[in-house]
């Protein structure tokens, strides 16, 4: 288990890695070719409306002044205004970025309930049928791009059996939660399919150790064997390649969200981007990298739990 | 004779019956896909055609486009008169005109949207109406525009979005410290003279119109306007998503289908496919400048060169690659839709031999290098640049394919830091002066930032301003066209329709050449 003073430490370590990011998206979403103006105007603006947009929204000034002053804005609390849509980009965030979390979270939650089991009942099986039909199933779930995946699901358990709606987000909670199963199925698809190669391989190598042999010969019985001495043992490497993964989805759900019309921040950071909404990117970076450290520190507490070595 | 009678009377009971199952249905919420949200509901500062397309099923201007694109008929004003000199505008406001707060619309209103929409800085559709000198208000029902100098386009000019009328009152009252800060709080909760007005809005995923329960506009039953309790827009951003929604019957329409589906949809016994006239044109925009950017001579400044090029595409071919033989090549740089077109028949129709001996006279008979920008994840833009890739192997032209974004992209291209780009138009006027001063008028933006300029097209779109002789305006757009498309600053593609799904319920919907969707007469029947 983490010490108070570990999970300080561990917190504190947070600030230099905003810090970097918060300078690293500033500086590269400016040296990207094209600005705000152009992406707004299109190819009708002339070179003098580019001009005036461009002084209007400080553009003018030199990077460094920029940068301070963004700095200041952002340390009394004001992430600043999209250029494209004119609303807070604080308030874009708390529109989108809920929609995100509990897609990716309903993604983890499923991915983990398929992958437990199955790489349980793969392990114990190998090499035999089961085994070699739950890793083709997985293996289609690996080498299927999401976009696919998604139109797949939709046209099955959307539009052919009528189980799901097809796309959108619904109102109130229970239609959330309604509205993306679907997406969630097809990010838990990929994710559940590498958690389970991992953890397959973890519980196989655990299954062989002495201290499994002991345990059995002392006369544990096999489900206590298999739960206190085999999972936890083989989840540790599973955790912290499930962190990475999580990390991964809630930056990367954009391709599932544009399929399945959900309204998260990963459709908001693609738009923001191709249309060179600073201040837009570097809200979303910020707070992306906030969600994604927490995530690391929670996976830092679970593998403390799972193996105290870890905290030493 | 009773035989006779007793069959008049069945005969007018069953005509009379028919008739009230023929009644337009009133009530119900439209649920229509589009690709992409809107950004911005204000009028004057909006730009994007996202915005564009739906702006006028809120807000109403004084005078509407036709259906056809071409011409005008009344709006908010129900009549309008040209002094015989062109240089004033009366415009008479209907009677019973409200907002959709209750307030009435007023010639103060009036004024005050079309002074709004002038004003230097006010967002990029001001030179539109940049001939009104001033504006006065007669009387309450009377609206005069003196005019700086005789404008064949004002009428056209006051049935563009950003000349709709607002209420003065409520804009002026609103927090800012100028129009585009006070239109930031505004658009979020419009007060509208349009047919519909906002009811709620969720970025990103669905906007919902309500029947404006004050609007002016009365339908085939006599009864007000729209037909429909309301709208919501919904955002699918996904193809295949926004149709696989349509066809289970969670949309009642969905937006740009992409053309390899329309053949499919239209055997759809459910829907209804329609592919509506547009002033859409596709085409490659190319440099003329004589140098390339990194100092090296440009081929594509040669006349014979761009005629070379033009004349090696075979515009057939690419018809069906791309649009699946929906689309038609161009017959001028204005669309066939768009008023004073001049044109049949491809520019250059396909002819490889002729494009070879151009090439050879310009002094290219082996070809040459250059380069195109395409957007990158745009399959339509990629296939076009594929096969232009493929047709000018045919006389030498190596193409090389650049993948970019569009802000990329657009950057180059508005500093002439480009070869070629693939390109499209829409006009959003009911008058070709829009795409002519975009693309042949140097001083605009350096004809589409081709840098092609020729003095005469110049003088005669100058002059075409302010021509108000009919017959003369359409004698110089005819030339303006024949210069331009002979000395060919573009690679002409193909012009497409828009292609809209319905399903069969929904009647009465309508998306004119200029993109405007229209909702007002929408009906669902049940």
């Amino acid at each position: 288990m983490l010490s108070l003073r570990d999970l300080l430490n561990r917190m504190l370590q947070i600030i230099p890695t905003l810090i970097m990011i918060m300078a690293a998206v500033f500086i590269i979403v400016r040296l990207l070719p094209g600005d705000p103006a152009s992406a707004i105007l299109g190819d009708r603006g002339s070179a003098e409306d580019v001009a005036r947009i461009n002084t209007q929204l400080g553009l003018d000034q030199p990077i460094p002044v920029q940068f301070l002053y963004f700095v200041d804005r952002v340390l009394h609390g004001d992430l600043g205004t999209s250029i494209t849509l004119g609303v807070p980009v604080a308030q874009l965030i708390l529109e989108r970025l809920p929609v995100t979390l509990l897609l990716t979270a309903m993604a983890a939650l499923l991915a983990v309930v398929a992958a437990i089991p199955l790489a349980f009942l793969a392990a114990i099986r190998r090499g035999r049928g089961v085994d070699l039909t739950i890793g083709a199933f997985f293996q289609v779930g690996l080498s299927m791009p999401v976009f696919y995946t998604g139109i797949v699901f939709l046209t099955i358990f959307g539009a052919g059996l009528r189980w799901f709606p097809i796309g959108g987000y619904g109102d109130g909670l229970g239609e959330h939660l309604y509205h993306l199963f679907l997406p969630a199925l097809t990010l838990a698809f990929s994710l559940s399919a590498v958690l389970m190669r991992n953890l397959r391989a973890s519980i196989i190598d655990v299954l062989n150790a002495d201290y499994v042999d002991f345990a059995r010969s002392k006369g544990l019985a096999p489900r206590l064997v298999l739960l206190r001495h085999v999972l936890r043992n083989a989840l540790v490497s599973t955790v912290t390649l499930f962190g990475l993964s999580v990390g991964t989805l809630v930056g990367g759900a954009v391709i599932t969200e544009t399929v399945f019309a959900v309204p998260g921040v990963g459709r908001l950071m693609i738009e923001s981007i191709y249309g060179r909404d600073y201040p837009v990117v570097q809200g979303l970076a910020m707070t992306l990298a906030v969600v994604v450290s927490l995530v690391f520190l929670l996976v830092d507490i679970v593998q403390a739990m799972l193996d105290p070595r870890v905290s030493r | 004779m009773k035989r006779i009678i007793k069959a008049s009377i069945l005969a007018a009971l069953f005509a009379s019956a028919s008739s009230t199952a023929m009644a337009v249905e009133r009530g119900g919420i439209l649920h229509y896909g589009r690709y992409a949200d809107s950004i911005f509901l204000d009028p004057v500062f909006a730009d994007s055609n996202v915005d564009i397309w739906i702006l006028t099923n809120l807000y109403d201007t004084l005078l509407l486009p036709t259906d056809d694109g071409k011409g005008v008929r009344p709006g908010l004003a129900s009549a309008w008169q040209l002094s015989p000199d062109s240089k004033t505008v009366t415009l008479t406001l209907r009677d019973g005109l409200f907002f959709s707060d209750g307030s009435p619309i007023t010639a103060e209103d009036v004024k005050w949207s079309l002074d709004r929409a002038r004003k230097p800085g006010n967002g990029l559709w001001g030179p539109d109406v940049e001939s009104i000198d001033t504006i006065t208000i007669a009387d309450p029902k009377t609206i005069v525009l003196a005019l700086k100098h005789p404008d064949p386009a004002i009428l056209a000019s006051l049935t563009v979005y950003n000349t709709a009328v607002v209420p003065e009152k409520i804009l002026e009252a609103l927090p800012g410290a100028n129009d585009e800060e006070k239109a930031k709080v505004f658009s979020r909760h419009p007060v509208v003279s349009g047919p519909f007005m906002l009811d709620s809005w969720s970025r990103g995923t669905v906007m919902k119109l309500v029947a404006n329960p004050h609007y002016w506009q009365k339908g085939s039953d006599g009864k007000p306007l729209p037909y429909l309790d309301g709208i919501d827009f919904e955002i699918i951003p996904d193809d295949a998503t926004r149709i696989l929604k349509l066809q289970a019957g969670e949309l009642d329409g969905a937006e740009l289908i992409p053309f390899p589906r329309v053949a499919e949809l239209q055997a759809d016994p459910k829907l209804d496919l329609k592919l509506f006239p547009s002033t859409r044109t596709s085409y490659i925009t190319v440099s003329v400048r004589p140098q390339l950017s990194v100092g090296s001579p440009n081929p594509l400044s040669n006349d014979k060169v761009r005629q070379a090029l033009n004349f090696a595409v075979d515009k057939d071919a690419l018809v069906q690659i791309v649009t699946h033989g929906i689309g038609t090549p161009t017959s001028s740089f204005l669309s066939s839709a768009t008023a004073l077109h001049v044109g049949k028949g491809a520019v250059f129709p396909f002819d490889l031999a002729k494009a070879k001996t151009l090439l050879t006279e310009a002094g290219y008979p082996n070809g040459f290098a250059t380069s195109i920008f395409v957007l990158a994840g745009s399959q339509d833009e990629n296939t076009i640049a594929a096969a232009l890739q493929q047709m000018w192997a045919a006389i030498g032209v190596k193409l090389d394919i650049q993948q970019v974004d569009n802000a990329t992209r657009v950057a180059h291209y508005n500093k002439g830091d480009f070869s070629m780009r693939v390109g499209f138009w829409t006009d959003d006027t009911p008058d070709p002066s829009e795409a002519a001063s975009y693309m042949a008028y140097y001083p605009h933006i350096q004809s589409l930032h081709t840098g092609w300029k020729n003095d005469e097209v110049d003088r005669l779109f100058t002059q075409s301003q302010s021509e108000i002789d009919p017959v003369a305006r359409a004698a110089e757009y005819a030339q303006i066209q024949k210069i331009y498309n002979a000395t060919a600053p573009l690679i002409f593609l193909y012009e497409t329709p828009y292609a809209v799904a319905l399903r069969k319920p929904v009647k009465g919907f309508n998306q004119i050449p200029l993109g405007i969707n229209i909702f007002v007469g929408v009906s669902l029947e049940k």
